[in-house]
């Protein structure tokens, strides 16, 4: 266990276990928290996981973890290393096995006294439409190679095909597609189990929320990139599904045999990781990007479901039930970008497990109608709580690999959950409350109870107050769709 | 609580018990993790599999064993063995809702594994395991056999 004497606090937000603390770290652990979620942070095993990928070949600067930071396998979940090319490692356990597991926002120009009293039916028709829960598959059937197109094309096929539209593309994360897939480095078991989910949601902590925008806090930001108080949000929380998972157990299998071909001396075999500059790491990268484009897909699908579930329970009976999209990111990702580093353009493989993106104004890579804002960011809380929409800033870029946090963080096992919460009396609670609860399964929703987690609102002021992300709007829940 | 069944118990090095045969589940705050234990590297094997299944079917009395899967897997050690093993189960419950509760494995070493397995397709699965990972995994020898613990991503 790491013990607070271990590490030393370096600004009021920020950590660092220094690399003297263990003989393999080649680089400084840091993490950021405050002293409320510091007690959580040291109670699992999450700093050693931290350190653990500080001894990466070709990690750069530090090992770093967002505030959300929880134990996962191998990295932690909030993790952020990244490594210098060409000879910088690609760890496919880094990124994990919901491959751009991610989060859309989509937004209405309704505010709550008109969905009112439409919502007990919309929530309903939101469930039926989008199918989830364990072992569900989806109402889209593909043709022959097709799935080969959505792991080329990600959700500029689906748009294509008519689930959405060219100004969703924009909004989403690398257009809603990677360039470099190739469905060749894709397994047949991982296309076998994704071929019948397009557009589902799975289980687990994916979830389809409807929001209020409870309060706004940047007034211009909020403006450009379309919301304001009082308004009608979704949100979308889902990935890559089996093709995701297949994607990344095989290459998590493969690469165990790069242990002795690199002669890597690794603290944990979950970390396993080729050079990306090796042919191993060139397979698993355009792999990964195929999964990517399946999870881009997916979120598609689903928005083009919650719209048709619009259109089915508000059409003629509001004056505008037009859902757009706000932005969709992506949080379990690998990506070959250039950073400022010691004064130096260099191109590095940023691995963000539990991490989102959080690019500052002026970055090419963001689209050009939030460009000069600086990349959204969406922050789902858990259930029942807050979720945030934030932006990418300069401090970011200077501090984490323009990186950020991804939600709220577990701070209490599935176990522990299950056994101390009834999902039931959970349900009958968030109703109380005026959330409307659409679960297929009780046990599953206990997991995910509220007290499961940390609070989004104190993650959301410790990225904030360290300055690697900029609060813009807080959500608040008022329909929960879960498998 | 999931439990498997124990032959025997001692106390052991490891701080908790070392049993011959089966599993208990251990705390892990995002994910699930299962401790399991066997004689031998073939018991070992199936207690992972009766567990695992467990996980997703946490009542097997009802499934009958009216499919049968031969199964022959290569692994670089006995660790890739059993995750290998483990992932096989994960395609065909995800694919086709097949859970097994039978396992005979005929022939096994650390790198090598023939079995059959008997199982039938269900309606609904309790949880869903994305996968089977390396995280920490080690087969140690202990006074009573072998264990090891796996962490599943759920």
């Amino acid at each position: 266990m790491v013990e607070i004497h271990d590490f030393e606090q370096l600004d009021k937000h920020l950590f660092e276990v220094p690399v003297s603390f263990r003989k393999d770290m080649r680089v400084p652990a840091r993490f950021y928290a405050d002293k409320e979620l510091l007690k959580g942070i040291i109670t699992d095993n999450s700093l050693q996981q931290l350190i653990n990928t500080a001894t990466l070949p070709g990690i750069v600067k530090y090992a770093l973890a967002m505030p959300d930071i929880h134990q996962g396998y191998g990295f932690p979940i909030g993790g952020v290393v990244a490594t210098k090319l060409p000879d910088g490692i690609i760890s496919p356990g880094g990124v994990g096995y919901d491959i751009n597991c991610g989060v859309r926002l989509l937004a209405t120009h309704l505010n709550q006294d008109e969905i009112k009293p439409y919502l007990e039916d919309l929530a309903t028709i939101l469930y039926s439409n989008c199918p989830s829960g364990v072992g569900k598959g989806g109402n889209i059937k593909l043709k022959t190679g097709e799935l080969e197109q959505v792991i080329t094309a990600g959700a500029k096929w689906a748009v294509k095909r008519g689930y959405g539209a060219e100004a969703d593309l924009e909004r989403t994360e690398e257009g809603g597609y990677m360039a470099g897939a190739d469905p060749e480095k894709v397994s047949q078991r991982a296309k076998d189990r994704g071929k019948g989910q397009i557009g589902t949601l799975g289980a687990g902590n994916h979830f389809i929320e409807l929001d209020v925008v409870h309060k706004v806090f940047d007034e211009s930001t909020a403006q450009r990139i379309g919301l304001s108080q009082g308004q009608i949000a979704v949100q979308i929380h889902c990935g890559s599904r089996g093709l995701g998972h297949q994607v990344c157990g095989d290459y998590v299998r493969r690469f165990q045999k790069m242990i002795a071909k690199y002669g890597l001396n690794l603290p944990d075999r979950e970390l396993v990781c080729a050079p990306l500059s090796s042919p191993e790491g060139q397979d698993y990268l355009a792999a990964m990007k195929a999964a990517a484009n399946y999870a881009f897909a997916n979120r598609q699908v689903l928005a083009f479901h919650i719209r048709r579930s619009f259109e089915q329970v508000l059409a003629g009976k509001v004056s505008n039930h037009h859902v757009f999209q706000i932005y969709d990111i992506a949080h379990n990702m690998a990506k070959v970008e250039t950073h400022q580093i010691d004064g130096k353009r260099v191109q590095l493989c940023v691995h963000r497990k539990g991490a989102t993106r959080a690019f500052g104004p002026g970055s090419a890579e963001l689209p050009s109608v939030y460009r000069d804002i600086g990349q959204p960011v969406l922050v789902p809380g858990s259930m029942g709580t807050a979720s945030w929409v934030l932006v990418g800033t300069e401090g970011s870029m200077a501090q984490t690999f323009g990186s950020t946090c991804h939600g709220a963080g577990r701070t209490m096992s599935r176990k522990k959950a299950k056994k101390t919460i009834r999902g039931s009396t959970l349900r009958e609670e968030l109703e109380g409350r005026g959330i409307q609860i659409r679960a297929g399964s009780m046990s599953g929703l206990a997991e995910e109870a509220p007290s499961a987690y940390k609070d989004v609102d104190r993650v959301v002021e410790v990225v904030h107050g360290a300055g690697i992300a900029k609060k813009v709007a807080k959500l608040r829940p008022i329909a929960v769709i879960k498998g | 609580m999931i439990l498997g069944y124990f032959s025997s118990q001692i106390a052991n090095e490891l701080g908790h018990q070392a049993k011959t045969m089966g599993f208990e589940e251990v705390e892990h705050t995002a994910d699930r993790a299962l401790r399991i234990f066997g004689i031998n590297l073939q018991e070992l094997l199936i207690s992972a599999a009766q567990g695992m299944t467990g996980l997703m079917v946490p009542d097997v009395s009802g499934v009958s064993a009216e499919v049968e899967k031969s199964i022959e897997l290569d692994a670089i050690d006995a660790e890739s063995l059993l995750v290998e093993w483990l992932s096989e189960l994960v395609y065909w419950a995800e694919t086709e809702m097949l859970i097994f509760t039978r396992f005979s494995i005929q022939n096994v070493t650390a790198t090598h594994l023939q079995a059959i397995i008997f199982g039938e397709k269900v309606s609904e699965l309790e949880k869903h395991i994305k996968a089977v990972t390396y995280h920490n995994l080690k087969i140690i020898k202990t006074s009573q056999g072998l264990e090891a613990t796996i962490v599943f991503d759920v």
